[in-house]
C-alpha cells in the first residue's frame, strides 16, 4: 500500500493535496452552528448532480412528452420518485443553505480584507444558482414552470429599444415552447453546472489561500507556534471531517423527513398548479415562483414601473457584490461591532424575509406599501452602513479566538 | 403503527390544501391503507367516469400490486377498452378512454379533463366538496349546477346514486331532495370518499411507499446522528 502510494506520489501529487487542504489544513477552532453551511452547500450540489444525472436518464426534453415524462419517472421508474422528491427537495434546501451560508458571512465580516474575492466568487455561485433553479423550474413543464418562465422572461422586453428582441432571442421564440425547454435543458444539465462547478473551485482555492474567517473574526494566522501553526487552529481532517458528518446526518433527517413525509411542502417546495400540463392558452389565477425567488420579485412589484422594477431588482443583487467596499469598518465580528450595526442587520434580515412573504402572496394594496417599506429597508441597509460602518464605535476585539458552548 | 406514520402527514397535507381555497371545503379523511375502500373506489371510478375522464398516467397493471387484485379481476372488470385491432386493451398499457374531443367540445364545450393528477391539484377535500356540492338548476343544459364550481360543465354523473337535491333558498345554503338515489346519504357519503381516497392514491402511487420506507430512513438517520455526535465529542475532547 505504502509502495503504491509512492509510485502514485512521483506522478501525481495526491499526499500532498490531502496534507495540504485536509490533514494539515488548520481551520479556527472555535467555529459554531452557521459554519456547516458550507460544507453542506457542496453536499447538495454533489445531490443535485447525482440526482439530475438519473432523472436525465429519463426525462425528455421536448414539449410534447416534458410532462408525461416526469410522471413516468414518479410512476414506472424503480425509485424514479425518491431520485426526483431528492432534487426538488434538494434544490429548495440548496437555497435555503446558501441564504444561511450568505447571512454568516454578514455577521461575522467574511467577506471583508483579505476575503473580498472569496466573496464575489460566492455572489457569482449564487446568480448562476438562482438561473439554474429558474432554468430547471421549466422543465417539468407544469402550469407554473411555463407562466413561471413567461412573466420573467418577458421582463427582459421591459429593457428600452431592445428588450423584445432580447426576450425573443432568449426564448427563442415568440412566446415559450419547445424551442425554450431545449435550450434551459441545455443550460441546465450542462452549461451553467459546468461553471458551477468551476466556480466553486474557485471559491475553495480563495479559502484555502486566505484561510477561514471565524465568530470572533481575528486572523488566526497572526498567532503561530515555533512550527509556523496557528495556535487557534485544528486540523480540518479529523476535528472538522468528523464535525461535518455529525452536521450533516442532522440534516440528512430535515432533508428525508421532506422527501418522505412532505415533499410538496404545502405547495412551497412543489406547486399545486405544476400538477396540471402547461397551457398557453390558460393563464392560471395566480402566478407566483418558487419561495427563494420571491423577496426579489416583491421588490420588482414594489417599483410601479416595469422597467423600473427590473433595474431595482438587479441592483438588489448586485449592491450585495460591493458589501466589502460598502462596509468599511475595521472590525469584522458583529461580537464587537456596535450596536447600530446588529440593529441594521436585524433589519436587514426582517425586511429580507418580510419580502419573501410579501412575494408569495397575491398583490393587495397594503402588501404593495408594506413591500415598499421593506424595499427601503433592504437597500437602506447598505446606504445607512456605508455612512456609519467608518466611525462606528466598536468593542476591543480579543487576540485570540473565544470557545462558547 | 404504520398506519398511524401514515395518516399523520395526510391530515396535515389536507389541511394545508384545504386552506387556500375561497370556499369551505368538507374535510375528506384519505386512509390508504384501506385496500377495499380503493378497490371500491376504482370500481366507481371506471364504471362511472372513465367514459369521459381517462388517467393516462397511470397503468393498469399497477392495481395488482398496489390494490390487491390479481390480472383476471382487472382484465374482466376494470379493463373496458380495446386497441386499434379491437382486442381488448393489455393490462400494461396506460389507462386512455376512447374519448373524441371533437365529439366531447360540441357535448360539454370542453374536453373533460384527464383525472390522473386532479388529487394533486386540487387536493382531497376540494374534490370531495366538489362531487357534494351538485344541485337541480333547469338553467343549465345538464339541469345540474355546483356549488363549489359554479357553471361546471360537467353533468351530475353519480344522481343515480345521490338522488338530485334543490335548494331551498336562494343563498344554496339548504337544499332538500327532490329525487331519491339508490343508496343513502351516508352509504353515498363513503362512496364518495372511495372514490377520492382512489384518486388520491392514483395521482401519486408512491405514498404507498414513502411513508413507510421514510420511517426505517429516518430511524436509521436518527441513530446514524446519534453516533455521529458521540464520534465527535471523542475527537474534539483533545480541543480546549
Amino acid at each position: 500500500m505504502n509502495k503504491l502510494m509512492a509510485w502514485i506520489d512521483e506522478r501525481l501529487p495526491v499526499s500532498n493535496f490531502v496534507k495540504n487542504h485536509l490533514s494539515q489544513y488548520y481551520a479556527p477552532k472555535n467555529f459554531n452552528f452557521f459554519y456547516y453551511f458550507g460544507a453542506l452547500a457542496i453536499f447538495v450540489f454533489i445531490l443535485q448532480i447525482v440526482t439530475g444525472i438519473f432523472l436525465t436518464i429519463h426525462y425528455k426534453p421536448d414539449a410534447v412528452q416534458a410532462f408525461a415524462s416526469v410522471e413516468y419517472i414518479m410512476r414506472d421508474v424503480e425509485w424514479g420518485w425518491l431520485i426526483r422528491y431528492m432534487h426538488s427537495t434538494g434544490a429548495s434546501f440548496f437555497f435555503i443553505i446558501i441564504y444561511l451560508h450568505m447571512f454568516r458571512a454578514m455577521m461575522y465580516g467574511s467577506y471583508k480584507n483579505p476575503r473580498e474575492l472569496l466573496w464575489i466568487f460566492g455572489m457569482l455561485i449564487f446568480v448562476l444558482l438562482m438561473a439554474e433553479a429558474f432554468m430547471g423550474y421549466l422543465l417539468p413543464w407544469g402550469q407554473m414552470s411555463y407562466w413561471g418562465a413567461q412573466v420573467i422572461i418577458s421582463l427582459f422586453g421591459a429593457i428600452p429599444f431592445i428588450g423584445e428582441s432580447l426576450a425573443t432571442w432568449i426564448r427563442g421564440d415568440y412566446v415559450i415552447s419547445d424551442a425554450t425547454l431545449n435550450r434551459f435543458f441545455a443550460f441546465h444539465v450542462i452549461a451553467i453546472p459546468l461553471l458551477l462547478f468551476a466556480l466553486i473551485y474557485l471559491h475553495l482555492a480563495a479559502l484555502h489561500t486566505t484561510g477561514s474567517n471565524n465568530p470572533d473574526g481575528i486572523e488566526i494566522k497572526n498567532y503561530k507556534d515555533e512550527n509556523g501553526i496557528p495556535l487557534d487552529g485544528i486540523p480540518f481532517h479529523p476535528y472538522y471531517t468528523v464535525k461535518d458528518v455529525f452536521g450533516l446526518s442532522f440534516f440528512l433527517i430535515i432533508f428525508a423527513f421532506i422527501v418522505f413525509f412532505l415533499p410538496e411542502l404545502g405547495g412551497y417546495f412543489l406547486e399545486k398548479d405544476n400538477f396540471v400540463p402547461a397551457n398557453p392558452l390558460k393563464t392560471p389565477e395566480h402566478i407566483v415562483p418558487v419561495w427563494y425567488f420571491t423577496p426579489f420579485y416583491a421588490i420588482l412589484r414594489a417599483i410601479p414601473d416595469k422597467f423600473g422594477g427590473v433595474l431595482v431588482m438587479g441592483l438588489a443583487i448586485f449592491v450585495l457584490f460591493l458589501l466589502p467596499w460598502i462596509d468599511r469598518c475595521p472590525v469584522k465580528s458583529m461580537r464587537y461591532r456596535s450596536r447600530v450595526y446588529k440593529i441594521l442587520l436585524t433589519l436587514f434580515a426582517i425586511s429580507f424575509i418580510g419580502l419573501g412573504y410579501i412575494g408569495m402572496n397575491p398583490v393587495t394594496p397594503i402588501l404593495t406599501w408594506v413591500g415598499r417599506l421593506f424595499t427601503l429597508i433592504y437597500f437602506g441597509f447598505f446606504i445607512v452602513l456605508y455612512f456609519i460602518s467608518p466611525k462606528e464605535k466598536t468593542k476591543n476585539v480579543p487576540d485570540r479566538v473565544t470557545m462558547h458552548e | 403503527m404504520n398506519k398511524y406514520i401514515l395518516i399523520l402527514p395526510l391530515i396535515f397535507y389536507s389541511s394545508l390544501v384545504g386552506a387556500s381555497a375561497n370556499l369551505e371545503l368538507q374535510t375528506v379523511l384519505i386512509d390508504l391503507n384501506n385496500k377495499a375502500s380503493l378497490q371500491r373506489g376504482a370500481k366507481i371510478f371506471m364504471n362511472n367516469c372513465f367514459g369521459c375522464h381517462s388517467l393516462k398516467y397511470q397503468r393498469y397493471v399497477k392495481f395488482i400490486d398496489h390494490l390487491s387484485l390479481d390480472q383476471e379481476t382487472i382484465e374482466k372488470n376494470l379493463i373496458f377498452t380495446t386497441d386499434k385491432n379491437g382486442k381488448p386493451t393489455k393490462i400494461g398499457s396506460l389507462m386512455l378512454n376512447a374519448v373524441n374531443s371533437d365529439h366531447s367540445k360540441e357535448s360539454f364545450g370542453i374536453m373533460p379533463p384527464d383525472l390522473t393528477l386532479i388529487a394533486r391539484s386540487r387536493g382531497p377535500d376540494w374534490l370531495y366538496t366538489f362531487l357534494m356540492s351538485f344541485y337541480q338548476d333547469e338553467s343549465r343544459p345538464f339541469g345540474v349546477n355546483n356549488k363549489l364550481y359554479p357553471n361546471v360543465s360537467m353533468p351530475h354523473v353519480l344522481w343515480w346514486m345521490e338522488g338530485i337535491k334543490k335548494p331551498i333558498n336562494s343563498d344554496l345554503s339548504e337544499f332538500e331532495y327532490v329525487k331519491k338515489g339508490n343508496i343513502t346519504e351516508i352509504e353515498y357519503k363513503q362512496s364518495t370518499t372511495d372514490l377520492v381516497n382512489f384518486l388520491t392514491y392514483v395521482s401519486e402511487p408512491a405514498q404507498l411507499d414513502r411513508y413507510r420506507i421514510g420511517f426505517w430512513v429516518m430511524l436509521f438517520l436518527v441513530i446514524f446522528s446519534f453516533v455521529a455526535f458521540l464520534l465527535k465529542i471523542e475527537y474534539w475532547k483533545d480541543i480546549d
